[in-house]
């Protein structure tokens, strides 16, 4: 009963503690980031420059793994897309029950807007996406996601400009029987270029790139 | 209290497991970060803040020390070492700067560095999209410049960049382990 008790007291300190640690938060972290929560595997030591992020950064490009390609072959032609993304974890909570809300904007990712660079003109739907840096975001739904690509680059993802999208498009989403934990944003080539493919807990998004 | 960590490991396990199957990557065990000059430019700008120019960005991966010997160990001395993990670290100008008293125009470029006890020497490169310094090639250097170390009094456990402007110059601060070394950008 007192181990119970003192168990109690501890924990209360620690939320205390923490409660304190939020209030010193300089205003420019205090934004609020629904799709993060603490780690359960964090680096705990001092870091006075920069912690390491609870949903860590990382980068996809097509050709698929081009930096080791070119590690291969020096004279190979210029990457087609690199995405620079966030990945949150699921952490136990549900995707549409506690972290995305369907109709809802999505940022695609976590802390600075995750942003894709076409090296060259693509077309998606047929659309024509000129070349050059986007970030991106989508509005999932019950039935279909939309991917939204924006000019608004070097931004924070949590509060888009829709007055500078690039372009909109609807796909259809597919429901996996493997549920992924991280947040997973790659590319795979297809017979016309390349599908972007955004998959997290068991949803799986394609948005077809045309090369 | 046990069963709780026996669910724990197990919801891990399976959480590991799941994503081997899917053949999609896994979070990368030295995971990538980024820093911007001015620091925290992103948000700074969805909150419509008022900041200095956008200057220059980092883009590395942050190995751990886990317990080993950083400097002299893990990274040799004197030899070239890519400064983070997995794809090159990358640095981009947006608008053109100095270092080393070198005029150097605004772009993508990689970053490296030859790490001493008492010196770095950070190397600027124009070869980009690359993994780590395996193909490092000193033909395509941009600019080199070398800096003293500083001594920390904590050990730092994982690699970390930021920038930081001391007056009118710029610094790219880089910290690991127990030592901090800052590279001097001027506009």
């Amino acid at each position: 009963m007192i181990k119970q008790f003192s168990i109690l007291v501890l924990l209360a300190c620690l939320s205390f503690r923490c409660d304190q640690k939020e209030k010193e938060a300089p205003e420019a972290e205090k934004a609020v980031i629904p799709d993060t929560v603490k780690n359960q595997q964090p680096d705990k030591s001092v870091n006075p420059y920069a912690s390491v992020d609870v949903s860590p950064m990382d980068m996809s490009y097509f050709p698929v793994d081009y930096p080791k390609l070119k590690m291969a072959n020096a004279n190979i032609p210029p990457p087609v897309v690199r995405l620079i993304y966030s990945r949150p974890h699921l952490q136990r909570r549900h995707l549409f029950n506690g972290i995305l809300k369907y109709d809802e904007a999505w940022r695609l990712g976590a802390n600075e807007a995750s942003e894709i660079t076409f090296y060259k003109p693509v077309s998606i739907q047929g659309k024509k996406i000129p070349a050059g840096r986007y970030i991106l975001y989508g509005i999932p739904h019950i039935d279909k996601w939309t991917i939204i690509l924006n000019s608004n680059i070097d931004s924070w993802g949590l509060k888009q400009d829709s007055t500078k999208d690039a372009g909109r498009f609807d796909v259809s989403i597919l429901t996996s029987d493997i549920s992924l934990e991280y947040f997973t944003m790659v590319f795979e080539k297809t017979e016309t270029g390349a599908d972007l493919v955004i998959a997290w807990a068991d949803i799986v998004a394609r948005l077809p790139i045309t090369l | 209290m046990k069963k709780n960590a026996f669910l724990f490991l197990w919801a891990l396990l399976t959480s590991f497991a799941a994503m081997a199957q899917s053949g999609l990557p896994e979070v990368d065990k030295s995971p990538m970060d980024m820093c911007y000059y001015p620091a925290q430019y992103p948000n700074l700008k969805t909150q419509d803040r008022k900041t200095d120019p956008l200057t220059a960005r980092v883009i590395y991966s942050r190995p751990k020390k886990e317990g080993r010997q950083v400097f002299g160990g893990l990274v040799e001395y004197g030899k070239l070492w890519r400064l983070g993990a997995n794809e090159a670290t990358e640095i981009e100008f947006y608008r053109p700067v100095i270092i080393g008293g070198k005029k150097i125009v605004k772009g993508r470029y990689t970053l490296y560095a030859i790490v001493n006890e008492n010196s770095w020497t950070f190397i600027i490169n124009k070869e980009t999209d690359v993994w780590g310094s395996f193909k490092y090639s000193q033909a395509k250097d941009a600019v080199r410049i070398d800096v003293p170390v500083q001594a920390l009094k904590e050990s730092i456990e994982s690699l970390v960049m930021n920038f930081e402007k001391e007056n009118q110059t710029i610094k790219l601060v880089v910290a690991w382990e127990n030592v901090k070394v800052a590279l001097p950008i001027s506009l």
